[in-house]
């Protein structure tokens, strides 16, 4: 009997969990059931209920490199000798593999390494581990990665499982086609294939429209291209910096339309370490302020005009 | 059937079952009767046991043909299929660990690789029926490796221009290959292992060996007895072609006993220490080639230990079984000194392979990768298969050998049995005319 009423509190646990987890990004022991729900749905406003621009607001000033106070997480990490940077090796300019050198860097690469120069100070003591698209949130609750960079926009379900920076980088979804294609954006897709990537909030959204697209997931946006090139979807939809990075590997793609969706980018962290998302938040601070934010942009997306303002940073206490 | 064909049909039947059974019995009753009814019974056994004797030959040696000829090459074809497609996948694989231009030797290997599993497609298409399982999974082999190359030359055309979707070609291809290619090798794989089981059954023939040895003892017998029956009656003790008739028919016997037997013997050879151990060392090769490919596409999904770890370690005892099995029936000789050496380096590859994960595992993804593709490791690697593959050609060797033995004499004995049966029935003719001649 006591165990029966225990597998019952356990059942309860597990779908109350699954009901505040609204994310793509599935738990480890949690059922998958936001993606066959959200298909279909109308389209909704996004939940910003919880502010998720805003994060935790940095306690003072950074301490020097290599001496991080004790107790806290990123003494951890120093002790450990490297960070664990959780991203892909396929979207172009934000983290993907150089062919020629077999490294993997982007935009989103630097945000991790100028978090491991203001730990170590050392840009290099830096262990990138790739993972899905579906496994952003999972891997920073699981602790198999320290912290995740990955074109991950900051909203209210996945604020629920982990904590976000303070935004780094603002993109919006919109749409790749064929260069000979009439479409204009979305909403000229109705019942065509679009695909995104497994887990990603783009799938999702692709679902909402109005014109009804047929959403089509692939294990991240490089196979997207992929199934793209062989005609097994008409069209990619996700964050146009990613798109942009696809265009330029394929000079009979082009990127259309208006941003349909806001995409704020922050580095997820576990909820348990808020000394460690500070810290970050501080790094992010100091290079907001310093034009290191700048430079990066510069390095990576300068292609694509000069660099704007950074987003500015909100804090919620 | 209704009763008025019953009423119609019995007596007619009743009538010539009767003419015939009372004749045949009215003969019991005199002399010259039971010489017919002996001559007619020595007549028909013998013929009836030379034509069972050509029969039983023929399907032996069609059996044993058709076992050495087709399903035991459509078997080593099939594992070549197999590890080809699995090497060409762990192939592409390193070549694209090894980051830049894919190297040379590496890209001969993949095509190499492709060659060898097109060929073997090719050749396995003409040993199967057009219908049946095997011939579908033979169609789909070839339709996927169609496009199975055409990704893999995608995204080397990609890599080399430096984009990234190259990887993703190449993601894609070794998901075809995983998902659909290497399942489908298996099951040609598994199929013709079940066509090598039937091919022994078939040249065994083991019920018409069976009727031929039944019909060899009633021949025997028959001719024992009508040479009884004739001493008792007449005063002749010998009948003397009824005694070279029953020569015949024991060289006839002792032909047949020779041939089956040494067949059998051949054949039981062949698989024992032919089919049993080449299964046994297609899929080591195989289980090791797995491993490699599990460490490579393990690496290049850097995402540190996953699934294809897993099933590292599954593999690397699946393999330590198979060579374990492979010593034991082969414990002396070439092939064991292969699989010995083998165990040898592949506990080699194993501790490699551990500092390969403890390397990745500490964050030394570089010195990971360079190690597992390094010259030292692969050497090792290659060692592994290659003393794997030697003890493979031996026993082919041994089973082509054993098929050759096991079908000799099958020939000669398809046209020795009918002729050596119309010499007894000459015989047992002229050894009963003569006798019945005295009543004319």
């Amino acid at each position: 009997m006591r165990t029966r009423a225990a597998l019952v509190a356990a059942a309860v646990t597990v779908l109350a969990a699954a009901g505040c987890s609204g994310d793509s990004s599935p738990l480890p022991g949690r059922p998958t059931a936001s993606a066959g729900a959200s298909t279909g749905a109308p389209a909704a406003p996004a939940d910003d209920s919880c502010r998720p621009r805003a994060s935790l607001r940095p306690a003072g000033a950074l301490p020097a490199p290599g001496r991080m106070p004790a107790g806290s997480y990123m003494a951890e990490i120093q002790k450990r000798g490297r960070l664990v940077l959780g991203t892909s090796q396929d979207t172009l300019l934000f983290s993907s593999r150089n062919p020629f050198t077999g490294k993997v860097e982007g935009f989103d690469v630097d945000m991790g390494r100028q978090v491991a120069q203001a730990i170590f100070g050392d840009p290099d003591k830096i262990q990138i581990k790739v993972i899905g698209y579906d496994k952003r949130v999972s891997s920073v609750v699981d602790g198999s990665v320290d912290i995740v960079a990955d074109t991950m926009t900051a909203n209210c379900a996945r604020w629920k499982d982990v904590n976000f920076s303070s935004i780094y980088y603002d993109a919006g979804q919109k749409v790749l086609v064929s260069k000979d294609s009439k479409a204009t954006g979305i909403d000229d897709l109705g019942g065509r294939k679009v695909c995104a990537a497994k887990g990603s909030t783009s799938y999702d959204n692709i679902a909402k429209v109005a014109s009804r697209p047929i959403p089509v997931d692939r294990p991240g946006f490089g196979d997207c291209l992929v199934a793209f090139q062989q005609n097994e979807v008409d069209a990619i939809s996700t964050d146009d910096t990613i798109l942009v990075g696809l265009a330029a590997q394929d000079p009979y793609a082009k990127v259309v339309g208006p941003r349909f969706t806001d995409e704020p980018y922050g580095m997820a962290m576990p909820k348990e370490h808020e000394d460690f998302t500070r810290f970050v938040n501080a790094v992010l601070a100091r290079n907001r302020a310093n034009g290191t934010w700048k430079s990066t942009y510069e390095r990576w997306l300068g292609d694509f005009g000069a660099a704007p303002p950074p987003p500015a940073a909100e804090y919620r206490d | 059937m209704s009763t008025a064909q019953l009423d119609r049909a019995a007596p007619v039947a009743a009538d010539t079952r009767g003419g015939v059974l009372d004749r045949v019995g009215r003969l019991r009753n005199t002399s010259p009767g039971r010489l017919q009814l002996i001559l007619a019974a020595l007549v028909s056994l013998a013929l009836l046991t030379g034509l069972v004797t050509g029969l039983t030959a023929a399907a032996a040696a069609s059996g044993t043909d058709d076992l050495g000829n087709r399903a035991q090459p459509l078997l080593v074809e099939a594992e070549t299929i197999y590890s080809a497609l699995a090497d060409a996948d762990t192939t592409a694989a390193q070549a694209f660990l090894a980051g830049g231009l894919e190297p040379a030797p590496l890209t001969r290997r993949y095509e190499a690789d492709l060659e060898r599993a097109t060929a073997a497609l090719t050749s396995a298409a003409r040993r199967t029926p057009e219908q049946g399982p095997s011939a579908d999974a033979i169609r789909r082999l070839s339709a996927d490796v169609t496009r199975y190359a055409g990704l893999v030359a995608s995204a080397r055309a990609n890599n080399r221009q430096g984009l990234p979707i190259g990887a993703a070609y190449l993601s894609s291809a070794s998901a075809l290959s995983r998902e659909s290619l290497q399942p489908q090798a298996q099951a040609l794989l598994q199929a013709a292992r079940g066509e090598v089981d039937d091919g022994y059954g078939a040249a065994r023939s083991s019920w018409w060996a069976a009727l031929l040895v039944i019909l060899l003892i009633a021949l025997l017998g028959a001719l024992l007895r009508a040479q009884l029956y004739l001493s008792r009656t007449t005063r002749r003790t010998f009948n003397l072609p009824l005694v070279a008739a029953t020569a015949v028919t024991v060289v006839l016997a002792l032909a047949v006993g020779g041939v089956l037997i040494a067949q059998r013997a051949h054949l039981s050879e062949a698989d024992t220490e032919g089919s049993r151990p080449v299964a046994l060392l297609a899929e080591a090769r195989i289980a090791a080639l797995r491993e490699r490919g599990d460490e490579a596409l393990t690496l290049a999904a850097r995402s540190g230990e996953g699934a294809l770890e897993k099933d590292f370690d599954e593999t690397t005892a699946r393999l330590d079984g198979l060579l374990a099995d492979a010593g034991e029936i082969m414990p002396a000789g070439y092939a064991g000194q292969a699989v010995r050496s083998a165990v040898t380096k592949h506990r080699a590859y194993v501790s490699a392979h551990d500092q390969v994960r403890k390397l990745d595992n500490g964050a030394d993804y570089d010195g990971a990768v360079a190690l597992a593709i390094g010259a030292q490791t692969s050497q090792t690697f290659t060692g592994l298969t290659d003393d794997i593959d030697s003890a493979l050609e031996n026993r082919k060797d041994v089973f082509s050998d054993e098929i050759g033995d096991a079908g000799r004499g099958l020939g000669p004995l398809t046209v020795l049995g009918p002729l050596l049966a119309l010499i007894v029935c000459g015989l047992a003719l002229a050894g009963l005319r003569a006798r019945l001649e005295e009543y004319r």
